[in-house]
């Protein structure tokens, strides 16, 4: 120090190079004098002349001078001058003590603490004292006094912790070590914040320092989040606080799990409060997003709060029995679910139509609930599939629908025993009229909504009456009747809307009760995902999988952190071994946080201490002048090197145009060289084909494996072709026999089914295909041809062909049947028929029912129902009677031996295709009257 | 030290008009050798002295069969037996293209010159238009303006400059036909044979050219001395002499050398050469460049040199 002034030089001897300083001057003269400028235009001849020659000259003086001074700066920065140097005031009486707290309050101001504790470290180095440090967040205390360098070491390595200060075990370890000779100064540098029933300044005093020596951070600033809860407007946060003598406000702010910022609220703590209140205002789908809490500008593990999975939206697996979604959105049961449930959950569908390749796809991506829109029979081997993922907590939610109704009543998947078809509710020959619902019982998930008044229900299925019926019933129509009914299947649930999910059975879809029903039904299941396989999810332990460190950051290595143990009823509390993070895996996780629910900050009770002396982080600090020096040197070496530049003429507009054009260049020749776009090769071995059948419609027959069967379903369908040829604008080509185990069948509008006892069963897999294919809008046409034959078999009146008919379809999930109705559009596609005939007469064409229309005025001539019906059947023998030879005479007669029958068959065949291809379009052309007296015409 | 040349402001082309009819006041009038200008047939104001297309009469002459009706003169062919055609003496004007070089080292001007070179050059491509204008001549200027024949063709011109200034280096030539006349003004400092190279084309094509090279004093006598860097003001080169006062002896002789043998290069063509100092009057060069149009090459003062 020199004399009262408060400065110093650490390096004096350096000064001594100031002598040097002159010899600068004297060598930095030499530089050539900037040129005279001229404009000179002969200059080209002027080069011709020239020889390269410099002279050396005299640089200004003031550019001297600038140099000069940047020689002094470099010379005074390297002496080292210091302001304010700290003093020594260690006790030399023992070693010196360190207890340093490196708790999560500590983290903003780390740095700070380990620069007043190396600080006193350097005043025991210069003591010759040894060091005793202690660190309160660890978990092994070493307080043995060493080396200050020994210290300074493990003051580098320690950091901050994600967790409360321990200072029970660090305070005996320096009991311990000190028992036999007390320590001179013990140093305490505090975060302030006291554990419950802890006396840590009673505990110091009695290790019997000559000096304690508290220092702390400077205002107390601790805050921490110690809960959430969801609230009906936004989500209510708790903050606690270490300092309590003025009023605060905090922001805070919550973060989605990319670490987004979505959110914000904040908390308003009153004067002399330590616990405040506050609320993120957020619509309920932001809410789910939320992955963590976080107080704006204070990074610690104290002010994140870190939320799992149970705010989590749900994700729900749909499925559907129907075929329409794509042409008509508004007939599709799984639509109202969609615009019902997007806002709340994450709704993924399959991308097979094939329901035993669906179904396993949809359970691999764990949904908490999966939504079966008016699925009536599912492929065999998927029912022990759906019946474990609901064991392990999954859970199903059915519609009822036209193919639920025509469902054998053993489904398995079902709540409670159905009847058997549905039952219409009002219509010309009912009394009943459609029902309105009842108030929801108090046991259902619905109490509490209002009684809806405006839904009526015409149509539904029916439970079969149990005594526990009542019990299982979410709700009921006006008289009684349940509408929706659950049943709880060890972890899991299986609910049953009996109306269908689009609004022909109700107009509940298009009502707002059922976005609320759908909602909290989901809100019931389980969430973070359902496995499909193996035993429950019944962790005993979670493992460490994102852990926060102490800045509030979520980082993926766990280092030695522990797996958590979850005990039913016991709420895991932060220790060494389980520091605050998330436990668990990607999939489903458990969030543990710093401090626990109510938790409260409160100050370390000073008065219990003996004599000691507090001393504050931030004093008047030494500091040193060399940054600035060195910075004022650094200037004036930018400043030099811009004047040489000048002096030299480096910014004349011409470098500046050259360097801008080799900068052009660059670029061009960069964008030359980017690299060729490569598509990889995609084709595969079969698209050849069916590229071919795209180009033209092909009619096509299953092969069933049987010569003299096949062979006539190929003749039968080119004698169709050539007719169609003929007589309509529709030109086919050559008829395809198909494979349905491997061949693809969505490229054929229609396929022919000759079925035949004597054939081999077609594997489930082969069915299983012919279901997707109806499901995916195509039509398959079963000819039993035993119109006559059935009348000599067996007493039982079905024929082994209408046996076999019967095995296939018994695992399709088709929709109820009829027999053609007479203002059915098939009677009107193209000629005009009564009847279907084939080789045989006599017997119906059953295609889907129509129930929509029923009771409407029926002044129509033809009904338009929806869409195509996926499925007929007949036994009439279509191919039969078309069957030709090559040159177009017919092979087989007609029974009876009738030409116009086959005529009669062709028609059919003929209009069996037109309804394929052009669906109701006909229906609508029975408008075309009526459409051009309204235009005038 | 203030430099010795700098580079100045393009000359507004009304003061330079101005400048240009007062020099061109001192020069006769202008009657251009017609020598070349046999087959032009665009009325001018010079009596070629002999029967032609014109205004004013020249003889009477006696009819003779197959002549149109219609050009006999009845007043004179009453007062006798015989008829007679007027005839008129033929009048036709010649093309000119005046051109200037405007290119960057033009806008040069030295403490020792009176004006920047490139002012000396549209002072003298004025004075010429404005003398030939007077003399009926047609003045062209290629890439700029038509050529015209009317007597404000100075004015007209110094307009036409004004709306699109002259560009750097020798405009497209296409539009001169043969049997014109080529008035360039420059300092034609590229290398002689780069010159020739754009000029040899334009001979070949039976123009007839009358090169005028406008020098500053300073780049002829090389005034500099110390340390020295010049800037070449059209492609911004520098180049610095350490004591230019060494190099004026080289550069003066390499400076001549290449003027000497534009000029033994442009008469081998049959073009004419002017030099011209900016300190020195403008009149001289344009008496020179009028005595040479006027097909009297005896006795043309150089500027002074040569």
């Amino acid at each position: 120090m020199i004399g009262g002034l408060a400065f110093a030089f650490a390096n004096p001897a350096i000064l001594a190079a100031l002598v040097a300083v002159p010899v600068i001057w004297w060598l930095l003269r030499m530089m050539p004098p900037r040129p005279a400028a001229e404009v000179f235009p002969p200059l080209r001849i002027l080069a011709s002349v020239m020889k390269r020659e410099e002279t050396p000259s005299k640089s200004p003086w003031w550019l001297t001078l600038l140099r000069m001074l940047m020689a002094a700066a470099v010379i005074f920065a390297i002496a080292d001058p210091v302001f304010n140097p700290r003093s020594n005031t260690l006790a030399s009486s023992g070693p010196l003590a360190l207890m340093i707290d490196n708790s999560w309050a500590t983290a903003p101001d780390w740095e700070r603490r380990v620069e007043a504790t190396s600080a006193l470290i350097d005043d025991a180095e210069a003591k010759d004292l040894a060091v005793s440090i202690v660190f309160t967040g660890d978990r092994q205390h070493d307080a043995t006094p060493a080396s200050a360098a020994a210290a300074r070491t493990r003051l580098a390595a320690a950091a901050p912790e994600p967790l409360p200060a321990d200072r029970r075990s660090a305070l005996a370890a320096l009991k311990t070590a000190f028992d036999t000779s007390p320590p001179g100064t013990i140093a305490f540098v505090t975060d302030g914040i006291e554990p419950a029933d802890a006396k840590t300044m009673e505990a110091l005093d009695q290790i019997g320092a000559a000096e304690i020596r508290v220092i702390e951070a400077d205002g107390g600033q601790a805050v921490a989040l110690t809960g959430t809860s969801n609230e009906s407007i936004g989500m209510s946060v708790t903050a606690t606080r270490l300092k309590t003598d003025d009023r605060r406000s905090l922001s805070i702010v919550a973060y989605d799990s990319r670490g987004r910022a979505i959110a914000d609220g904040a908390i308003d703590f009153g004067l002399g409060a330590a616990v405040a209140k506050g609320t993120i205002e957020a619509p309920f789908e932001l809410r789910n997003d939320f992955a963590r809490i976080g107080i704006e500008g204070a990074a610690t593990a104290g002010a994140t709060h870190l939320l799992d999975d149970g705010f989590r939206r749900r994700r729900v697996a749909l499925l559907s029995g129907e075929a329409r979604d794509l042409s008509q959105p508004l007939l599709s049961p799984l639509y109202y679910i969609n615009r019902a449930l997007t806002p709340y959950a994450d709704l993924i569908e399959p991308r097979e139509t094939d329901l035993a390749v669906a179904i396993p796809e949809l359970l691999e991506q764990r949904p908490s609930v999966l939504i079966m829109a008016d699925i009536g029979r599912l492929p065999e081997e998927t029912y022990p599939l759906l019946a474990k993922w609901i064991e392990n907590g999954g859970m199903l939610i059915r519609f009822a629908g036209p193919r639920l109704a025509a469902a054998p009543a053993d489904d398995p998947l079902v709540p409670v025993t159905l009847r058997q078809g549905e039952r219409a509710l009002g219509g010309a020959l009912s009394w009943s009229e459609p029902q309105p619902l009842a108030d929801y019982p108090a046991n259902s998930p619905f109490a509490g909504m209002a009684k809806p008044s405006d839904i009526l229900v015409k149509r539904q299925v029916l439970a079969e009456p149990t005594a526990d019926l009542v019990e299982r019933t979410w709700a009921n129509l006006a008289d009684g009747t349940p509408l929706v009914t659950t049943s709880a299947r060890s972890n899991g649930r299986i609910v049953l809307f009996h109306v269908s999910a689009e609004a022909t059975w109700s107009n509940l879809p298009i009502s707002g009760h059922f976005v609320e029903m759908l909602r909290r039904s989901v809100q019931l299941s389980r969430s973070g995902g359902v496995a499909g396989e193996g035993k429950a999810v019944q962790a005993h332990t979670l493992a460490p999988f994102r852990l926060l460190n102490a800045d509030g950051v979520l980082v993926a290595e766990t280092g030695n952190a522990r797996p958590l143990e979850v005990q039913p009823g016991k709420t895991p509390v932060t220790t060494p071994d389980n520091p605050p993070g998330l436990y668990g895996s990607e999939d489903g996780f458990t969030a543990l946080n710093l401090l626990p629910r109510d938790a409260e900050l409160k100050p370390i009770d000073m008065t219990l201490a003996g004599p000691h002396i507090v001393e504050r982080l931030t004093r008047a600090e030494s500091w040193s002048l060399k940054p600035a020096l060195l910075t004022l040197a650094l200037l004036l070496l930018i400043a030099d090197a811009v004047i040489v530049l000048f002096m030299g003429g480096a910014f004349s507009r011409l470098r500046m145009a050259r360097a801008a054009s080799v900068l052009v260049l660059m670029v061009a020749a960069g964008a030359l060289f980017t690299p060729q776009q490569a598509s990889a090769d995609d084709t595969r071995p079969d698209d050849e084909r069916i590229l071919e059948r795209l180009d033209t419609t092909h009619l096509a027959y299953v092969v069933t494996g049987e010569d003299e069967v096949d062979r006539l379903s190929e003749s039968g369908l080119r004698g169709l072709t050539d007719f169609l040829t003929y007589r309509t604008t529709l030109e086919p080509g050559a008829p395809v026999g198909l494979d349905i185990m491997r061949d693809e069948l969505s490229l054929y509008p229609i396929i022919y089914w000759p079925v035949s006892a004597s054939a081999p069963m077609p594997s489930p897999q082969a069915v299983s295909r012919i279901d997707a294919y109806m499901r995916a809008g195509g039509t398959v046409l079963f000819d039993t041809r035993d119109q006559f034959s059935s009348l000599g078999a067996a007493s039982s009146g079905t024929s082994p062909n209408t046996e076999r008919l019967q095995a296939i379809l018994a695992n399709l999930d088709i929709p109820p049947l009829e027999p053609v109705p007479a203002d059915h559009v098939l009677t009107k596609a193209f000629y005009l028929l009564t009847n279907f005939p084939g080789r045989y007469t006599g017997s119906p064409l059953w295609i889907e029912a129509q129930f929509e229309n029923r009771d409407e005025p029926s002044n129509r001539p033809a009904r338009s129902g929806d869409g195509v019906t996926p499925i007929m059947i007949t036994g009439n023998d279509f191919a039969g009677a078309w069957a030709v030879d090559t040159n177009g005479v017919a092979l087989l007669p007609t029974i009876p031996p009738d030409e116009m029958q086959r005529e009669y068959a062709f028609r059919s065949g003929v209009n069996i295709m037109m309804y394929m291809l052009t669906g109701n379009y006909k229906a609508d052309q029975v408008h075309v009257p009526a459409l051009l007296e309204r235009l005038g015409q | 030290m203030a430099s010795i040349g700098q580079t100045v402001a393009r000359t507004p082309s009304g003061e330079v008009l101005s400048r240009a009819q007062q020099r061109a006041m001192l020069v006769p009038d202008c009657l251009v050798e017609a020598r070349r200008i046999a087959n032009t047939v665009i009325a001018g104001w010079h009596g070629r002295r002999k029967r032609g297309i014109g205004e004013n009469f020249w003889q009477f002459r006696p009819y003779s069969q197959g002549e149109s009706l219609s050009r006999i003169d009845w007043r004179r062919s009453a007062r006798d037996d015989h008829t007679y055609v007027r005839d008129r003496e033929w009048e036709a004007a010649h093309t000119i293209w005046l051109w200037a070089d405007l290119s960057p080292s033009m806008m040069y001007k030295s403490t020792l010159g009176a004006v920047s070179k490139e002012s000396r050059a549209l002072v003298l491509m004025l004075a010429l238009a404005e003398i030939l204008a007077r003399s009926g001549e047609r003045i062209g200027c290629p890439g700029v303006m038509e050529p015209v024949s009317a007597r404000n063709a100075a004015e007209r011109l110094a307009t036409a400059i004004m709306l699109s200034p002259l560009g750097e280096g020798l405009p497209e030539t296409g539009m001169i036909r043969g049997a014109s006349d080529l008035v360039l003004i420059g300092d034609f400092l590229d290398p002689a044979n780069e010159v020739m190279g754009r000029l040899g084309p334009l001979a070949r094509r039976g123009l007839r050219g009358h090169v005028v090279e406008i020098a500053d004093p300073a780049e002829e006598v090389f005034p500099y001395a110390g340390r020295t860097e010049f800037t070449d003001p059209e492609s911004g080169e520098k180049l610095t002499a350490g004591r230019a006062e060494i190099l004026r002896e080289d550069y003066q002789r390499a400076y001549r050398a290449r003027r000497d043998s534009l000029g033994e290069s442009l008469r081998h063509v049959g073009w004419t050469f002017i030099p011209h100092r900016t300190d020195r009057p403008a009149s001289e060069a344009l008496v020179a460049v009028h005595m040479y149009l006027s097909g009297m090459p005896t006795r043309a003062t150089h500027g002074g040199q040569l």
